[in-house]
């Protein structure tokens, strides 16, 4: 599609009128990871002055020295990759059926199921019950009690229901002809005919998971099994200086700023790698390189 | 349409029931696989999200955490009283619409923009890497994406001023300026958010039929026609629903965010219903104020999102249910 | 790496200096007795391997093992309320802000009144409230009953009144001495250049907070706050008032506003945050702020370099208009931390006779020092902490990590915060001392159902339309013109409601 000698003039405007835009847009939506990633390397003073900007003042990697150096750091990264990539798995074992037969129109009550599912969104039980929920289920400070209870949500599921909707009968069709029971169908015709719709779903669970950090903090006795962000909040904790006492950090090179900063640029750095990986089915023409009829 | 209606439960007004009972054993019989499916997500969303339901009494009691819920006293709607009641009130709840309204006019089509303006993007690396860097901001916390709208905004160190300051202008404490937090508040929403939030429509137009556009091309299209004619009406199930979606959220406005901008001066136009409850709330845990005031922020947004559910089955095919 | 020397050694030491059976005075029970405890702190748990709770276990043969719920939080209050709803209530609950708990859920059923219990079975507490009567008054719960032995810290002062030296230099005018001649020194620092760039940068009184501009009401007989949380209640000779509705704060806010217009007060005070004072002061640009004793002394020896002849020293407070030197903000000195004891509690009496010995010679020295020999040494029968772990990090977290200075019902020592505090700090409190400018201290009322209701109802509202009015006024003025409007709405909003039901509140505790 892209012969761009079959543009018009007025075609060949608007796309560099698009290209400023989004590089505009870019820009402004850029900076404010140059800024953290400035200040993971400031000075801990520059840092909490305020003073850094776009590029780091007072070059040091103590932050980094600080966050590497402690062990739970490392153990919480582990969790997380456990979490994002466990919870995302089961949360797709879940809601990829589920999705499919919502989306079937002979499934009797649907309206009703679809109701069921998104009354959720907007009607929850509460804090204190939904931990005592999971007490009663024994399932708190346990991994699979974290990828378990959050495997599911209603926004993913209609969202997938309704890419499901759009995708032509006749292929289904094609295939019930052939003697496709419905998880063949599933299967063989749905799934590769939808793969922006899955990247999508996936990716949302496991920025979802990997953002995550209330319940894992609530829920998780153990110290051995927290995702980062739950160290990143408890590191913020521990490095806020004591009001009345006034022993600051600000000696060793690093401060909290510094220290939150580095932690943050460190749980962004996987995102940026895996994104490309999802970003390809995002392509069009995806479809057709699905089934052939 | 398609010959699988026939197994769809058609008008049954005249049948006996002995003749429905026969239909949906052979429907169960035929079907059972779909019903296999759908099991799993029902059984989740009864054991996590359905069985504690009953926490939403607490919104009609004077909750104890000692006691717990069935040993709280019922008040009734007094924490509704205390709320809807408050002089306040009134004020943070049109603020919440207002916020909402603006951000639903300027905030929703942003994303949809800016997936097509992706899709019309040829080079595949800058589409790749431009892509990529706008839905950062999602990542960064909101307490980070505050300080830099503060710092952007200030009258002696702030860009903005910077920039008005070459063309003549004072610096403006935007921060305390009752008639400037809107839109800041709701830029800086859509700043942080409609990166990610284009993602979806992403997914939806990469699924649409290329040969569309195709013969398009042959008939002599434009870019833009294509865009008006083909792509907007393919992604428009995609958008419908999110619309609805987003027309139930229309009671939460980023209450953090809020909190980290606002300034009593500006409440005028900042309190919302949350600030509002968290400001009442803060002399303790107060779990069931909290919970009345979810229960009445759900009970009108699902009235909205049931308002805007029909029409949407009425006018298209789309809809949440 | 040193947690588990420090560790070894406390290990080591408490072997070698104390036989299997101690000389026994402190003993409480003879045969070990256990009990689970919940202390929640931000940065801390309840951790049986403390050398001080290994002291204690040796002193009094009671051992604490910890059971702290929500240890991956650092939100205290979720901690506690999980715990609390989960139906497992450690023996001991304790940590940071638990008054508010217990003293709800005590007259529930879930703490044990200790009352009783201390006039009985512990007399040092004892010893120590009737010393200090209004101390207990001030953390009871409604019902009369004390729920839980507080954290008392020792240390009076908070917050001070701090100049740049250097620039009064500059300037060639002195420290002033009431409030016109602040006003005659902050011109003089907006206008005459004492950093000496040439630009009209300088901002003369600036804060971390900015409430801490409204300390300035009190140049003028007004006040902010009567307790350390702002824009709260204070107390008057017996009587509950409110700053924001006095006629000194109505004269405050007035020149408050003059002189913000007057760029004397730091234009963004609103908006700067907590990263007022660093950047202010290290860009040479903060001329006079009201900030914490402790942590803002750091700052003479850390610019001493970046700024040649940076000064900046604690002064008196200046008179004001009717020659009263007042310095507003103090330390509680009885906090809502601390420890209780829980419905659970298979032993009240022996558990309330262990908290009693942090309220004895040895335990108190244990909660605030360490383990002797390890920590501290005692030179001339005071403790004085070594010169090595004092230099080996901030002294407090190095404490915590030991069980010491941690939020269990005790009585501070100011003798251990004094070792490590800045020079220039120790003058300036002596300074703060010698001219006894502290002031009647608001600690809190404890409602019950009739005047919570009222309080609920009204409060909050309050005090948004205050804060939205005070905001509004230092920003634009008008309060001379919309004063009587404002009070009028004040009492229509309930506010006399609000001040009776506190005041009823308050003479049913402290005793009227």
């Amino acid at each position: 599609m892209a012969n761009m000698n079959l543009y018009s003039r007025g075609d060949k405007v608007f796309v560099r009128l698009n290209m400023v835009l989004i590089t505009v847009f870019a820009l402004l939506t850029l900076y404010p990871f140059i800024y953290i990633a400035a200040v993971s390397f400031s000075n801990g003073s520059a840092a909490a002055a305020g003073t850094v900007f776009w590029r780091p003042i007072g070059l040091t990697i103590s932050a980094y020295d600080y966050v590497i150096s402690e062990p739970l750091f490392w153990s919480s990264y582990k969790n997380t990759f456990i979490y994002t990539f466990g919870g995302t798995f089961v949360s797709m074992l879940i809601i990829v059926p589920g999705a499919y037969a919502l989306s079937k129109p002979q499934l009797l009550g649907r309206r009703y199921f679809n109701l069921f599912v998104a009354f959720t969104m907007w009607f929850n039980a509460g804090l204190i019950p939904f931990f005592l929920n999971m007490r009663d289920l024994g399932l708190m400070d346990s991994y699979f009690g974290l990828i378990i209870a959050f495997a599911c949500n209603a926004f993913n599921i209609i969202l997938l229901r309704n890419f499901f909707e759009a995708i032509p009968k006749s292929f289904e069709e094609a295939a019930r002809m052939d003697g496709a029971n419905e998880f063949q169908v599933l299967w063989k015709v749905y799934l590769p005919l939808s793969k922006p719709a899955l990247a999508t779903i996936i990716l949302f669970c496991m920025v979802a998971r990997w953002n995550g950090f209330f319940w894992a903090m609530v829920l998780l006795k153990d110290e051995q099994k927290i995702p980062v962000q739950v160290y990143l909040r408890q590191v913020i904790a521990t490095l806020s200086d004591d009001e009345e006492f006034g022993q600051s950090l600000l000696n060793q090179g690093y401060s909290v700023e510094t220290v939150t900063a580095a932690i943050m640029v460190c749980s962004i750095i996987p995102v940026l790698i895996f994104y490309p990986f999802i970003q390809k089915y995002f392509n069009k023409g995806i479809m057709l390189g699905g089934v052939k009829e | 349409m398609s010959d699988l209606s026939e197994n769809i439960l058609p008008a049954t007004q005249n049948r006996t029931l002995s003749q429905r009972l026969t239909w949906l054993v052979d429907h169960l019989k035929r079907e059972w696989q779909i019903y296999v499916m759908l099991l799993p997500v029902i059984i989740w969303f009864i054991v996590f999200l359905y069985k504690p339901m009953y926490g939403l009494q607490v919104a009609f009691k004077d909750y104890s955490i000692f006691r717990g819920v069935a040993g709280s006293p019922w008040i009734g709607f007094e924490h509704f009283e205390t709320l809807i009641y408050s002089d306040q009130f009134g004020r943070a709840l049109r603020n919440t619409f207002m916020i909402s309204m603006l951000s639903l006019c300027f905030g929703f089509p942003v994303p949809i923009f800016l997936a097509l303006m992706f899709n019309e993007i040829t080079h595949h690396v800058f589409k790749r890497t431009a892509q990529t860097i706008v839905y950062l901001p999602h990542f960064i916390s909101t307490v980070i994406i505050a300080g830099i709208v503060i710092t952007a905004f200030s009258p002696s160190a702030g860009i903005v001023n910077m920039v008005l300051g070459w063309f003549g202008v004072e610096p403006i404490y935007f921060l305390i300026k009752p008639e400037w937090f809107r839109p800041i508040f709701i830029g800086s929403g859509i700043w942080q958010e409609a990166g990610f939030s284009s993602i979806v429509f992403l997914a939806a137009i990469a699924g649409v039929n290329p040969s569309l556009y195709e013969s398009a091309v042959i008939d002599g299209a434009s870019r833009w026609q294509m865009m008006w004619k083909i792509t907007l009406p393919s992604i428009l199930p995609t958008i419908i629903i999110m619309l609805i979606i987003r027309i139930g959220n229309l009671l939460e406005v980023g209450f953090e965010l809020i909190i980290l901008l606002y300034q009593p001066a500006t409440f005028e136009t900042a309190d919302v219903i949350n600030t509002f409850i968290y400001r009442q709330g803060i002399q303790g845990a107060q779990y069931d104020l909290a919970a009345a005031a979810g229960l009445f922020n759900a009970v009108i947004a699902f009235i909205l999102v049931m308002t805007a559910n029909t029409i949407a089955r009425r006018y298209s095919n789309t809809s949440l249910w | 790496m040193r947690k588990s020397t420090i560790l070894a050694a406390a290990l080591l030491s408490t072997s070698m200096t104390a036989p299997a059976f101690a000389d026994g005075h402190l003993r409480i029970v003879d045969e070990p007795v256990e009990f689970t405890v919940h202390l929640h702190n931000k940065r801390y748990h309840y951790d049986s391997n403390w050398p001080v709770e290994q002291k204690a276990r040796q002193d009094t043969n009671v051992h604490l093992i910890g059971a702290t719920f929500g240890t991956n939080t650092p939100s205290s209050q979720e901690a506690h309320n999980l715990m609390l709803a989960s139906g497992d209530i450690p023996h001991i609950v304790g940590g940071d802000k638990i008054k508010d708990m217990v003293n709800e859920y005590g007259p529930q059923g879930a703490f044990v009144p200790l009352n009783d219990l201390i006039a009985e079975h512990a007399p040092n507490i004892k010893a120590f409230f009737d010393k200090y009567p209004e101390k207990m008054a001030a953390v009871s719960s409604f019902d009369g009953n004390l729920y839980y032995i507080p954290y008392l810290p020792d240390g009076k002062y908070g917050r001070a009144y701090w100049m740049r030296r250097d620039w009064l230099d500059a300037v060639g005018m002195d420290v002033p001495s009431d409030v016109n001649e602040l006003y005659e020194v902050l011109t003089a620092f907006r206008n005459q250049d004492p950093n000496g760039n040439g630009l009209k940068d300088e901002v003369p009184f600036f804060a971390r907070q900015w409430p801490e501009v409204l300390r300035l009401v009190t140049l003028w007989g007004g006040r902010s706050s009567g307790s350390d949380t702002y824009h709260d209640f204070l107390i008057d000779d017996g009587r509950i008032a409110h700053g924001y509705a006095g006629e000194g704060y109505r004269e405050g806010i007035k020149n408050i506003h003059k002189w913000y217009e007057e760029g004397l007060i730091d234009a963004e005070v609103f908006t700067r945050g907590s990263s007022a004072r660093e950047f202010l002061l290290s860009e040479n640009l903060g001329g006079m702020t009201h900030d914490w004793f402790a942590s803002t002394s750091g700052y003479n020896p850390k610019l001493k370099d970046k700024i040649p002849g940076f000064n900046l020293e604690v002064i008196v407070p200046p008179a004001s208009i009717s020659g009263k030197r007042i310095a507003e903000h103090r330390r509680i000195p009885v906090k809502p931390d601390g420890w209780a004891i829980s419905h659970t509690n298979p032993d009240p009496v022996t558990t309330i006779k262990y908290f009693d010995y942090y309220f004895t010679e040895e335990g108190r020295r244990a909660a605030n020092f360490g383990i002797e020999g390890t920590h501290y040494d005692m030179v001339d029968g005071k403790p004085i902490f070594k010169k090595e772990f004092m230099e080996a990090g901030p002294v407090n977290s190095q404490l915590y990590q030991v069980g010491s200075q941690v939020q269990r019902g005790y009585f501070q020592d100011f003798g251990y915060e004094i070792q490590w505090t800045n020079p220039s700090a120790v003058k300036g409190i002596e300074l703060y001392d010698a001219g006894d400018y502290l002031i009647d201290q608001f600690l809190g009322v404890a409602f019950n159902e009739e005047e919570q209701g009222v309080y609920d109802k009204n409060w909050s509202q309050i005090r948004t339309y205050m804060l939205e009015k005070q905001q509004a006024w230092i920003l634009g003025g008008g309060i001379e013109a919309e004063w009587d409007d404002y009070m009028a709405t004040l009492d229509k909003m309930g506010f006399n409601d609000v001040l009776a039901a506190m005041q009823s509140a308050y003479d049913r505790q402290y005793g009227g």
